[in-house]
């Protein structure tokens, strides 16, 4: 085995976790993870009950989602497993994968919130459709507050009680977050949450 | 001129992807029509009695490890793309690669070559050796040591070649020796059509007769070199990647010859060019003084000093006479971690000294700074085993007994002393904790390379 990222290999020392079956399967080496600086930033949003944000987004972060989402390279989804899975490992949540439009998705060939829900094994529910192809980094401030409705809720929801989580690669100006939230709360779901891999942090 | 005979000068001897191409679709779409271009599956995959087998064809990448298997939105299945070769634009089973199979592009045949250096016999030698088997077809090694000149060798047999209208390719594994080729290739070739090819470069030049890439590019070349030269052949990563090999093979045309130019040839090339192929050796340096031999010096618990902050004693005396004899000097470790320990130490004998390896941007900005005579000396890996000359350089190794110091790193390492008149020699000097076969085998090299007769 190699690390995803850097290519030298990988040298498995078995550890007493791993003997009992703890220990994860890692894809990239301690030098290339310890380049992610993990925020755990929680914050709260008029209409989202709770972002919670893993990374920040910094020069490893753009250079993952560069590889990842721009050069296609899927194997990559796995490199965050285990710490989406220690997340959302809590199964009375439902937890719904921010889509992409059809049209982009089949240029892209797959979807990165899908392909990094599956790699971790983390069941999900796709309840919205995107119902715009431009992509929200392209809008101008304005353009993007006169947009009325981004998303579509496609399937029935099942209970209005459960608790929904979000998720999404990127937090960045949270618009994309919110109107699938709304969406979500027009069908009467009473709670929405997010959980995001990257955010920017200001600078300091 | 027309953009169907540019899409014939670019796609000829190339292999592209199709959503890559540098084209509008309706161009591409009628070379389809009229027969001109051959499309074929990115990846194909054969059922076998242990799971599907994959391949790749544009880089010929077979290795399981080196595909990953997703859904595809676009073939909607399973889909399989490669991993090797991925910073090309990615391969999978539903892209398709397109190939040129209608005629030929012509090439000019009168190229300029404004080079009046003056070779040595043995040059003279090597050169009309290594145009010799080019005339024949013959894969040809030209085994020369450090600081012989190898580059002004390949300037008449490339000559030749593209006077016959031929495509001529000079590749070498890194990028850092391609940059440093292509100044010297079109100051002696003026008229001629050059281009260099590395990672982040973009084609430019789509009627390019003379390229220059690092091997990796060879990837996306199919069938399109009459002969190709592949500079310091046994350098990282060319000799791990068995499928930078085939790349290179891929990249000639049937029959067409692969010349190999090392200091530090490896058995296996020698023992290919010596059952199918010419050899010519080169063991004399420009000058013709002999290589220096190096001399073996034990330094035992060297790590563990450097962990308590203490360089061992005759390291030490070896960098105080430097200084103050002021003379510049390179001090090899096998370790990052090691060196990085061991640089404060030496920034107390002398404030200027200082690390380098792969990863310093400033690298060679340092270099530059050594040979100006700005610093006195360099602690590094070894990145600085090749490619560099620093006039009266005297080197030491710390644990030549590490297996990253092979013999071919040895030689490589002792080739950057004496390499410039006046000074044509210099210490050598290797810090072990217990010889080794490859500093027996080096040292053994070196001699039998000093004692070979050299043609006057
Ligand atoms: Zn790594
Ligand atoms: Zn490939
Ligand atoms: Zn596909």
């Amino acid at each position: 085995m190699t690390c995803l990222l850097c290519d030298k290999s990988l040298d498995y020392q078995p550890t007493w976790q791993h003997f009992l079956g703890i220990q994860q399967d890692t894809s990239a080496c301690p030098t290339c993870l310890e380049k992610f600086e993990r925020i755990d930033q929680v914050i709260e949003d008029d209409r989202l009950d709770s972002v919670h944000s893993l990374y920040a987004y910094n020069e490893a972060a753009r250079e993952y989602l560069h590889q990842f989402k721009f050069m296609q390279d899927v194997a990559l989804a796995q490199i965050f497993s285990p710490s989406l899975r220690s997340v959302l490992n809590d199964s009375k949540k439902i937890v719904v994968p921010i889509p992409m439009h059809p049209i982009n998705k089949r240029k892209r060939t797959f979807s990165q919130v899908d392909a990094l829900l599956e790699a971790a094994k983390i069941p999900y529910q796709s309840l919205l459709e995107k119902t715009t192809e431009s992509v929200m980094g392209e809008k101008s401030r304005s353009e993007r507050l006169a947009m009325t409705e981004l998303f579509r809720v496609t399937a029935d929801i099942d209970s209005n009680e459960a608790i929904y989580v979000l998720v999404d690669d990127i937090y960045t100006t949270g618009t994309t977050l919110r109107h699938a939230a709304e969406a979500l709360k027009q069908r009467g779901v009473h709670r929405v949450e997010a959980v995001t891999l990257f955010r920017p942090m200001r600078e300091k | 001129m027309s953009e169907r005979h540019q899409l014939k000068q670019f796609l000829a001897g190339r292999i592209w992807l199709r959503h890559l191409m540098p084209f509008p679709e309706e161009t591409v779409d009628e070379a389809i029509r009229q027969g001109e271009i051959h499309i074929e599956q990115g990846v194909t995959s054969k059922k076998t009695w242990h799971g599907t087998h994959y391949t790749c064809q544009r880089c010929h990448n077979e290795n399981p490890t080196r595909f990953t298997v997703f859904t595809c939105a676009q073939c909607e299945a399973p889909c399989a793309y490669c991993r090797n070769c991925l910073n090309m634009g990615r391969v999978s089973c539903c892209s398709e690669l397109l190939t040129w199979t209608g005629t030929l592009p012509a090439f000019p045949t009168q190229h300029r070559m404004n080079w009046q250096g003056n070779l040595t016999p043995s040059q003279q030698k090597a050169t009309r050796e290594l145009l010799d088997s080019t005339k024949q077809g013959v894969s040809h090694l030209l085994y020369a040591v450090c600081g012989s000149g190898k580059t002004e060798m390949l300037f008449q047999p490339i000559h030749y070649v593209l006077n016959e209208g031929k495509r001529v390719c000079l590749a070498a594994p890194r990028v850092d020796v391609i940059l440093e080729l292509l100044p010297r290739l079109t100051t002696a070739f003026p008229d001629t059509r050059i281009e260099a090819l590395y990672g982040g470069a973009e084609v430019e030049h789509f009627d390019a007769q003379l390229i220059l890439a690092t091997t990796h590019q060879l990837y996306r070349f199919h069938e399109a070199f009459d002969v190709i030269f592949v500079d310091e052949a046994d350098a990282f990563p060319y000799t791990a990647d068995e499928t930078l090999q085939r790349a290179v093979r891929k990249a000639a045309k049937p029959n067409a010859p692969i010349h190999f130019v090392t200091a530090t040839p490896s058995s296996q090339l020698l023992a290919m060019n010596k059952k199918q192929g010419n050899i010519s050796i080169l063991a004399r340096r420009y000058h013709g003084q002999p290589l220096p031999v190096p001399r073996s010096v034990a330094l035992w618990n060297y790590d563990k000093q450097l962990k308590k902050k203490r360089i061992p004693a005759k390291l030490l005396r070896w960098t105080t006479e430097r200084l103050d004899k002021q003379q510049p000097f390179l001090i090899f470790f096998h370790q990052i971690e090691l060196m990085e320990l061991a640089e404060p130490l030496f920034q107390k004998l002398d404030e200027r000294i200082c690390a380098v390896h792969a990863e310093h941007e400033d690298r060679k900005q340092r270099v530059q700074l050594l040979r100006q005579k700005e610093i006195p000396g360099l602690l590094t890996t070894t990145i600085l085993e090749r490619g560099i000359t620093i006039p009266n350089v005297q080197v030491a190794v710390v644990g030549a007994e590490q297996t990253i110091f092979n013999k071919g790193a040895l030689i490589q390492i002792g080739g950057r002393v004496g390499r410039s008149v006046p000074n044509t020699s210099g210490d050598f000097v290797l810090f072990h904790q217990g010889i080794t076969h490859a500093m027996d085998e080096a040292k053994r090299e070196i001699r039998k390379l000093n004692r070979t007769e050299v043609p006057q």
